[in-house]
C-alpha cells in the first residue's frame, strides 16, 4: 500500500517536474556522480556563492566561445571495445545463471563471494562514472577545490569499516529491513525500510540513467533515449538473470577496468613530468594560460593585480567551493550517506563471515582512496597540458577532460595511439555505469521482493523457487521504471537527485541502523520515526533547496547581462557578434523565465544548502531517539542482547543465512 | 529470524564476552570520532582559515595540498591499525569466548 503510493507520487512528481521543469543547466555527466552533489552541475552556476545567483552566463560564454569543440572517439574502435565489454559480461550472466536457483544466490550471491573479489565489487558498486569523469573535470578547472572534494568519497568508507561492515553481516541476511526488523515489529518497519531503499536507489538510478544517456549520447553519437534504453536492457539482463552473481562480477571488471584506466592515465601523467610531483605542480603554476583562465574566468580580473601569483591561486582553496556551510553540510552527507546506501549494505550479505566483510571493506576503502587520488593526478595534468580554455570549450563543466587528455596521451587526436587510448576510457566509462546501476536495480528489487512480498504479504512463507521468480520480476519490473524515468528526466535538474539519495541514506537510513546495532532501548517507534521524520525532512528541505530550478533567479541573471550590455551600447560602444548573441541568448531567456517558478512554486529557495545533510541528520537522529523513548518496548529491549552478542560475535551467522 | 536456542542473556553476561564489548565500542568509536573530526577540519580550516592553506611548503606544494593528502593517509591508517587490531585482538577474544560456550554448552 505504502509502497504503491510511493510509487504514484514520485511518478507524479516526475510529470509534473516534466511539464515545469525550466532546465538552464545540461551538464554532461550530470547525475552520474556518486559524488557529484555539485561536481557535476560544475558549469558555473556552483562557483557563486549558494544564495547568489544562478548561472552567469556571460563568462561562461567567454570561455565557450572560440569554436566549440566536441571529443570525438573513433567510432569504430570505441564501439569494438564497448562490444567485447558487453560480450565478456554476458558470458558472466550466462554462467552466473545457472548457479542462481535459490533466493540467497540470487540476492548474496549465496554467500560464496570471498573478501578479495567483494572487495573489488565495493569499489565497483561505489565509484561512479561522474567520479572519474566530473572530478578530474572540476580540478582540471577549479584546481585544488576539486582535490578537497574528493576526499568526501574517499573518506566516506570509514564509517562503513568500523560501524557497519561486520555488524551488518553477523546480524542481516539480504536488506536493510532484515536488520532493522530484528528486534522490532517486523511488517511496518520491514515496510517503511522498503520504501526508504526504493526512495534512495530509485533516485540515485535515475540520476545514473540521464547521467549516462548523455554521456552516451557524446560519445557513440547516438540519440540519447537509444543510449538510456541500451544501457537499461543490459542493466535488467545482468539482474534478472544472473542476480548478485553476475552483478557482483560486472562490478569487479568494471573495477578493474577503472583502475587500469586510472593508473595509466596517472602514470602517463608522470612520465611527462618526469616522476616528479613537485615538478608538475611548479609547471601548473607557471602555465600562462592557466593564469589567464584563473584571472579572467575564475577572479574576473580585467587587468592583472599587481604581485599577485594567479598561478599559485590554482593551488588554493575557494575558487569552486565557496560556501563553508555547504562543504560542512556536503560533508556530513558523505560521512554518513555512504553508510545508510542499501545497495552498498547489500554487499556485505554476500561473504560468508564478519572476517571476510572486514577484508573486503579493507580491500575497496584503498581502491577507493587510491582511485580519488590518483584522480588528482589526472585533474592538473589535465590543466598542464590540456589548458583550461581547451577542457571548457568542450564541456562547460569539465567533464571531457579526462577523456581529451587520454587522447593528448595516446598520441594526440586522430593517431591511431589517441584512438584507442579514448575508447579505451569511454569503455571503462560505459562500464563504470553499467555497474553501478545494476547494483540499485538489485538492491531496490530486493527490497520489494524480500521485505514487501516474501516477508509482509507472505508471512515469510514462500518457497524458493517463488522467491526466485518473485525477485526476477520485481528486478524487471523496477529495471523497467528505471528506463522510463530516466527518459522522462532528460531536462531535468539530476543533482538534485542525487542529493536526495546521499541526504536520505545520512538522515534516514544511518541514524537508524546504527541504533538498531549499538542502542538497547531503540525499539519499533524508533525506527519509524526515524526513517519518515528522516526521509520526508530531507526530501522536503531539497525540494526548496538551490538545487532546485529557479526560473525566476534566471531571468534575473539574464536581465543583468542585459543591463550591462545595454549600458554599453548606449554609452557608444559597438556590439561585436559575439556580443550580440549572447544579448539575444539573454533576452530569451529572460522572456522564457521571467516571473516562473521552481516546481515547488517558490521564486527563490527558501533553504540555503545545497545538500541538506547538516540539518537533516541530526533531525534524523533526533526523531529516531525521541520515537524510542517515547514509546517503550520491552521485547525490543529484551532482544538488544541477541542483535548484541550476534553482532559483535557473530554466533550462529551461519544458521541466520540458512534460515 | 531464527533460534531462539540460546540463552543470549547469559552470553551477554559472560565476562569474556563483556571484555570483547567493550573493548570493540571503545575501539571502534573512538576511531570514527577521531578520524571524523580530522574529516571535518579539512573543510572548517579551508574556510575560516585560508591563509593556512596558503604557506608553501615543498616548492609550489601548499600545506592545503599536504593537509588533503593527509586525508588519504589517514584513511588507511585507520584501515591498517583496525585490521590490525580486529585480526589480533577481536578475533582472538571472539574465538577464546566461542570456544568457552561451547565448553560449557551453552552454544
Amino acid at each position: 500500500m505504502i509502497v504503491r503510493f510511493f510509487f504514484v507520487s514520485l511518478f507524479m512528481v516526475l510529470c509534473y517536474t516534466n511539464t515545469l521543469g525550466a532546465e538552464p543547466v545540461k551538464p554532461v555527466v550530470a547525475g552520474t556522480p556518486n559524488a557529484a552533489v555539485q561536481a557535476t552541475s560544475v558549469i558555473a552556476p556552483l562557483a557563486q556563492p549558494v544564495a547568489a545567483t544562478v548561472a552567469k552566463p556571460l563568462e561562461i560564454q567567454k570561455t565557450a566561445a572560440p569554436a566549440p569543440n566536441k571529443v570525438k572517439p573513433n567510432r569504430g574502435i570505441t564501439i569494438g571495445m564497448f562490444g567485447v565489454i558487453i560480450g565478456i559480461t554476458l558470458c558472466v550472466v550466462v554462467w552466473a545463471a545457472k548457479k542462481t536457483t535459490t533466493a540467497a544466490d540470487f540476492y548474496a550471491a549465496g554467500g560464496g563471494i570471498t573478501g578479495l573479489q567483494n572487495g573489488w565489487a565495493i569499489a565497483g558498486d561505489y565509484m561512479s562514472a561522474a567520479s572519474f569523469l566530473g572530478m578530474s573535470g572540476l580540478i582540471s578547472l577549479y584546481g585544488i577545490d576539486g582535490f578537497m572534494y574528493a576526499v568526501g568519497p574517499a573518506f566516506s568508507f570509514i564509517a562503513i569499516l568500523l560501524l557497519i561492515a561486520e555488524p551488518c553481516r553477523n546480524a542481516g541476511k539480504f536488506t536493510l529491513g532484515d536488520i532493522l526488523s530484528f528486534r522490532t515489529s517486523a511488517k511496518p518497519v520491514r515496510a517503511v525500510a522498503a520504501v526508504s531503499t526504493v526512495t534512495v536507489s530509485l533516485f540515485y538510478l535515475i540520476a545514473q540513467m540521464v547521467g549516462a544517456g548523455k554521456l552516451m549520447q557524446v560519445l557513440l553519437d547516438i540519440p540519447y533515449k537509444v543510449s538510456v534504453i541500451g544501457v537499461g536492457i543490459l542493466m535488467v539482463g545482468y539482474v534478472v538473470f544472473g542476480g548478485m552473481k553476475a552483478t557482483t562480477w560486472v562490478q569487479i571488471i568494471k573495477a578493474g577496468l577503472l583502475m587500469s584506466g586510472t593508473v595509466l592515465l596517472a602514470f602517463l601523467v608522470m612520465v611527462k613530468a618526469g616522476f616528479n610531483p613537485v615538478t608538475l605542480f611548479s609547471d601548473v603554476v607557471k602555465s600562462p594560460q592557466i593564469q589567464d583562465h584563473i584571472r579572467i574566468n575564475l577572479l574576473k580580473d580585467a587587468i592583472p593585480k599587481e604581485g599577485f601569483d594567479y598561478g599559485q591561486r590554482f593551488l588554493e582553496p575557494g575558487l569552486f567551493l565557496k560556501n563553508p556551510l555547504d562543504q560542512i553540510s556536503l560533508g556530513v552527507a558523505w560521512a554518513l550517506g555512504a553508510a545508510g546506501l542499501p545497495h552498498i549494505l547489500m554487499r556485505f550479505f554476500t561473504v560468508p563471515s564478519a572476517k571476510e566483510a572486514r577484508k573486503s571493506i579493507v580491500i575497496a576503502l584503498f581502491i577507493n582512496s587510491s582511485f580519488f587520488f590518483l584522480i588528482n593526478l589526472i585533474g592538473f595534468g589535465a590543466a598542464l597540458y590540456l589548458t583550461p580554455q581547451l577542457i571548457s570549450s568542450v564541456d562547460k563543466g569539465g567533464n571531457m577532460a579526462t577523456l581529451l587528455l587520454a587522447q593528448l596521451l595516446g598520441g594526440g587526436a586522430g593517431s591511431l595511439g589517441g584512438d584507442i587510448f579514448l575508447a579505451f576510457i569511454c569503455a571503462v566509462a560505459f562500464a563504470t555505469i553499467l555497474a553501478v546501476v545494476s547494483g540499485l536495480v538489485l538492491a531496490a528489487s530486493a527490497a520489494i521482493a524480500h521485505d514487501v512480498y516474501v516477508n509482509i504479504i507472505m508471512d515469510g512463507k514462500a518457497d524458493q523457487h517463488t522467491q526466485v521468480k518473485v525477485a526476477k520480476i520485481t528486478s524487471l519490473v523496477v529495471g523497467v521504471s528505471a528506463i522510463v524515468m530516466g527518459l522522462m528526466a532528460e531536462k531535468e535538474n539530476v543533482v538534485a537527485f542525487v542529493a536526495l539519495a546521499f541526504a536520505v541514506a545520512a538522515s534516514g537510513n544511518f541514524p537508524v541502523l546504527i541504533l538498531s546495532l549499538f542502542w538497547r532501548r531503540f525499539n519499533t517507534a524508533g525506527v519509524l520515526s526515524g526513517l519518515l521524520v528522516g526521509t520526508i525532512t530531507t526530501l522536503g528541505l531539497v525540494m526548496v533547496s538551490p538545487v532546485m530550478t529557479y526560473p525566476q533567479q534566471i531571468a534575473n541573471d539574464a536581465k543583468k547581462i542585459i543591463t550591462a550590455l545595454e549600458t554599453k551600447q548606449s554609452g557608444g560602444a559597438v556590439l561585436d557578434a559575439k556580443e550580440l548573441k549572447i544579448l539575444e541568448k539573454a533576452q530569451a531567456d529572460f522572456n522564457k523565465n521571467d516571473g516562473g517558478t521552481s516546481m515547488m512554486g517558490l521564486k527563490a529557495p527558501l533553504f540555503p544548502l545545497k545538500n541538506p545533510g547538516l540539518v537533516s541528520a541530526p533531525i534524523g537522529f533526533i526523531a529516531a531517539i525521541l520515537g524510542a523513548l517515547l514509546f517503550r518496548e520491552k521485547r525490543a529491549e529484551d532482544m538488544f542482547d541477541e542483535i548484541e552478542v550476534r553482532q559483535i560475535t557473530g554466533i550462529e551467522i551461519t544458521r541466520a543465512s540458512d534460515h | 529470524m531464527s533460534g531462539q536456542t540460546y540463552d543470549w542473556t547469559s552470553i551477554a553476561k559472560n565476562p569474556k564476552y563483556l571484555e570483547l564489548k567493550q573493548k570493540k565500542r571503545v575501539f571502534l568509536f573512538s576511531w570514527w570520532i577521531g578520524s571524523t573530526f580530522y574529516y571535518f577540519l579539512l573543510s572548517i580550516l579551508s574556510a575560516y582559515a585560508p591563509s593556512l592553506f596558503k604557506i608553501k611548503m615543498i616548492g609550489v606544494v601548499n600545506f592545503g595540498y599536504l593537509f588533503i593528502l593527509s586525508q588519504f593517509v589517514m584513511c588507511f591508517v585507520v584501515a591498517l591499525v583496525y585490521t590490525k587490531v580486529a585480526n589480533n585482538q577481536f578475533d582472538r577474544l571472539t574465538d577464546e569466548l566461542v570456544k568457552s560456550l561451547q565448553k560449557e554448552g551453552s552454544i
